[in-house]
């Protein structure tokens, strides 16, 4: 059985714990989220016909007050980076994560996620910055969406299978 | 790649007749051939005919294959699984038919190795069954027994929990093997009967707490944190580079636990070195590991004090019935003691809820943040440390006890080395308004310790004297506290309390919490007594009247300090800023009539026209105390009557009138000029007095107060 630990890193209130809650398993409170810091989940998934578990580290929304707890980070083999497409600053923010993330942990499988695709309207992130992402940077992104589950499984089977 | 030579091609031609040759002399040569190939090749034709022999005897042939048959079925497997594959389903109707066939043959062959298991198997079930019964029926009919039953019935836990609590010393509930890097569990084991929930989330956040502490308690040194405890759970923690132990345990352990568990980690690491230093996410290796981790999985309960001989017990009942008086004195003395003791639990009870209501009153207080309480037992003499239980034994006390270490264990004797991280959920830290203020106002603390009914007389001391902490040993309790929070003293003190009771660390910090906010801008911004100032969701609200210049100043503050998102000002006024408006309309809304052909006003206007100047003097002092100058443009108008060129030059005149007014008064005031005309006049032909008038504009700059240039009369 193969078990790897992912980190969940992004600002405040983008939707991180939202975003998976439905798909995967805990045993602890959101409470963990506001005392410790951080919050584990479990997800089982079968990628290219290996048996995987993800042990998912969701860690609390970091603002410009505050740094990312790069203990929390260490032995992570692949992370999530997610930002709010209604708000440009959480894309920022999730980018200097990501920089901080791979500074940590060393060159190891991420994607970006940028929530809450059913706002898409009200987007302030365009899809220049999302092309320039992909292109420029080789970043893996997925509009994804809590409410509906929209490209939620994919993005875990997409860092699943670049672990792998 | 060769090709096999075609045999048939290599053989001689066959010699052809010449016809020159008579049949007996071809007879002869053949014979001549014959006899030179026996002669060149009878080795080869003997080797040739025992070979076609062994070819053509079955028996030759089985013993051939049966040499190399069990080297060729260890290739073959080794190669692939084609042999399993053919062999399977024969092997399967082979022993199909045969049980089918020969049943009796069957169960005679496996009798002896089925009997035995069948007969341990019983047999451990029925000693296990019977041992059940010997401890329920021991239980159940003693006086223990009918206690722990009434303690069942009143505290509403199951039997079989009140038995194990009491006869429990210690059970490893749960061993885990963890990769220190990842926190991702590479083996685990469970007692039978434990709970526990999945290794992988519970190592992963034992991980995580453990990086926690380290970043909230080490002050920037490398500590581990090597023991956690939770009423009656322990949670051993031993630790090398690669990977880490961590044990589970209820009850305590016995003191060498922890070396068994450093030899088994240590055997552990050197076994698994390759394993753990590539690691990768695959755990498969360590399934080996479970047998040795299962090692460290034990119990023991109490030893059941062994009942007094038969002789003994009718002796003593002799005695008894012999000495009436005697009989009685016992049974006083004995009543007296119980007595005696249950006031004394009692009273160490108490005292022990008191501190525990005490840090309670510290966890609601704003702007402190209870992070660790080592607690210690209650007792008047040293000797009840040894002896003193977990004091909260009802799993309602949710604190975790935290061992630091930078290397060995330390004993967990040693109190100042213990610390406990509150497992109380954050409320301090994002407690909302009614429950952060309200609570904290709540006299919610019980009363003093209650002093005990009887007299303590084996401890020599007053009954009424108030209990301490064995060995005088004050409870450590760390706090995060706000710069503007109480201090704990000055909490318990404001609640009866006795705050020399603990001994505080406090840590600053900025509580975000709405009390200390407000209390963080009050200091700040120092409002006036006019204004009234509220914070509610991350906003400070401002009203009453304020000058301008202290209300920019008291939002450009506020905006500066943590937990302050904005500040409405809207329903705050400069009471100047009114006074000020006021004068604008007064001046812009006068009208000063001249009449006809004249530039001074009518001699009834001249009384207005004074207090117009007047005014205008005011107002140039008060905006300048505003930090504001005002600049006045005065439209001087005429009616239809006369030729344009002098209606604009007496207008013009008009205008200028009051400048010299202004002048004379001292004014420095920056005044522009028009005259109008009659471009303006209420009547298009004839006189019209109320046309041959003036027309005041006032301006203020810079525009700090945008709405006073608005205006309009």
């Amino acid at each position: 059985m193969l078990t790897k630990k992912i980190c969940m890193l992004g600002a405040f209130a983008v939707g991180k714990t939202s975003l998976v809650k439905q798909y995967v398993y805990s045993i602890f409170s959101d409470d963990y989220l506001t005392t410790v810091g951080v919050k584990i989940s479990k997800k089982n998934i079968v990628v290219k016909g290996t048996d995987m578990n993800l042990v998912l580290w969701d860690m609390e929304g970091r603002d410009a007050y505050t740094d990312v707890n790069v203990s929390y980070l260490r032995g992570a083999m692949g992370f999530f980076v997610v930002a709010d497409g209604t708000r440009r600053d959480t894309l920022d923010a999730a980018l200097q994560l990501r920089t901080a993330a791979l500074d940590m942990a060393g060159p190891i499988p991420h994607c970006l996620l940028i929530n809450k695709a059913d706002l898409a309207p009200d987007w302030q992130v365009t899809r220049e910055d999302v092309d320039r992402m992909r292109n420029d940077e080789g970043l893996t992104t997925f509009a994804t969406c809590a409410k509906t589950g929209q490209s939620v499984e994919e993005s875990f089977l997409a860092l699943a299978e670049a672990m792998l | 790649m060769t090709q096999s030579p075609d045999f048939a091609d290599s053989r001689a031609p066959e010699p052809e007749h010449a016809g020159d040759t008579s049949p007996a002399e071809d007879t002869r040569a053949d014979e001549e051939i014959e006899r030179l190939r026996t002669l060149l090749f009878h080795r080869e034709l003997l080797l040739l005919e025992q070979l076609r022999a062994r070819l053509d005897s079955p028996d030759a042939r089985a013993g051939d294959v049966g040499s190399v048959l069990a080297e060729a079925l260890v290739l073959s497997s080794r190669e692939d699984d084609r042999l399993k594959m053919a062999m399977e389903p024969l092997v399967d109707r082979i022993v199909k038919e045969s049980l089918r066939d020969n049943p009796h043959e069957f169960s005679e062959s496996l009798f002896p190795l089925m009997g035995p298991s069948i007969r341990k198997s019983i047999a451990e079930s029925f000693h296990a069954m019977l041992e059940s019964f010997s401890k329920s029926m021991e239980t159940a009919f003693s006086w223990k027994g009918i206690r722990w039953r009434l303690e069942s019935l009143r505290t509403g836990k199951p039997f079989s929990e009140v038995v194990l609590l009491h006869t429990l010393v210690y059970r490893v509930d749960a061993v885990y093997l963890i990769h220190s890097a990842t926190g991702i569990s590479l083996a685990s084991v469970m007692n039978e009967g434990a709970q526990s929930g999945d290794s992988d989330m519970v190592s992963a956040m034992l991980t995580a707490i453990q990086d926690f502490v380290n970043d909230c308690l080490a002050d920037g040194k490398k500590e581990d944190l090597d023991l956690l405890r939770q009423g009656e759970y322990t949670l051993l923690v031993e630790r090398r580079p690669a990977a880490y132990l961590a044990c589970v345990i209820r009850g305590t352990p016995p003191a060498d636990y922890r070396a068994h568990m450093r030899a088994c980690l240590e055997y552990l690491v050197m076994e698994y070195a390759g394993q753990l230093a590539n690691f990768k996410g695959d755990t498969g290796p360590f399934d080996a590991a479970r047998p040795r981790l299962e090692k460290l999985l034990g119990s023991r309960y109490v030893d059941e004090d062994k009942p007094l001989p038969v002789w003994t017990k009718l002796l003593v009942a002799a005695l008894i019935v012999a000495c009436p008086g005697g009989a009685g004195y016992v049974f006083y003395r004995h009543s007296e003691n119980v007595a005696r003791a249950a006031a004394e639990a009692e009273r160490r009870r108490s005292f022990h809820a008191d501190m525990l209501a005490s840090v309670d009153l510290l966890r609601r207080e704003p702007g402190l943040l209870v992070i660790h309480v080592a607690e210690q037992p209650a007792g008047d003499t040293p000797s009840s440390t040894a002896s003193a239980a977990s004091p909260d034994s009802s799993g309602q006390n949710r604190d975790m006890q935290q061992e630091r270490t930078t290397g060995e264990a330390t004993s967990p004797a040693a109190p100042t080395d213990t610390t406990t991280l509150s497992g109380h959920t954050g409320q301090n830290r994002d407690m909302p308004p009614e429950s952060a203020t309200g609570e904290a106002a709540s006299p919610s603390a019980p009363a003093a310790p209650a002093t005990p009914a009887t007299p303590s007389g084996h401890t020599g001391q007053s009954p009424d004297a108030p209990l301490k902490n064995a060995d005088g040993t004050p409870w450590n309790v760390v706090c995060l506290k706000d710069r503007l929070a109480r201090t704990p003293e000055e909490v318990l003190r404001e609640h009866g309390k006795d705050a020399s009771l603990f001994r505080f660390t406090l840590i600053p910090y900025v509580s975000y919490e709405p009390d200390m906010v407000s209390r963080r801008v009050d200091l700040s911004i120092q409002p006036p007594e006019n204004v009234l100032m509220r914070f509610a969701d991350g906003i400070i609200y401002l009203s009453g009247t304020a000058p301008m210049d202290w209300t920019l100043e008291a939002r450009r503050k506020a905006l500066t300090l943590p937990g302050v998102k904005d500040v409405d000002i809207r329903e705050l006024s400069d009471p100047r800023t009114a006074r000020l408006a006021a004068m604008i309309r007064e001046v812009q809304g006068a009208s000063v009539e001249f009449p006809l052909g004249k530039d001074v006003p009518v001699p009834e206007d001249m009384p207005k026209l004074t207090r117009l100047v007047d005014t205008l003097a005011a107002m140039q002092r008060l905006a300048a105390e505003m930090g504001m100058t005002v600049s006045l443009t005065i439209y001087g108008h005429a009616d239809a009557v006369g030729s344009v060129a002098r209606n604009y030059e007496i207008s013009q005149a008009r205008a200028k009138v009051i400048a010299a007014m202004l002048y004379a008064r001292g004014s420095g005031m920056p005044l522009a000029l028009y005259g109008l005309g009659a471009d303006y006049a209420h009547k298009s032909e004839g006189p019209d007095q109320s046309s041959r008038r003036i027309e005041l504009r006032v301006h203020l700059s810079p525009a700090a107060v945008p709405e006073l240039n608005f205006i309009t009369p």
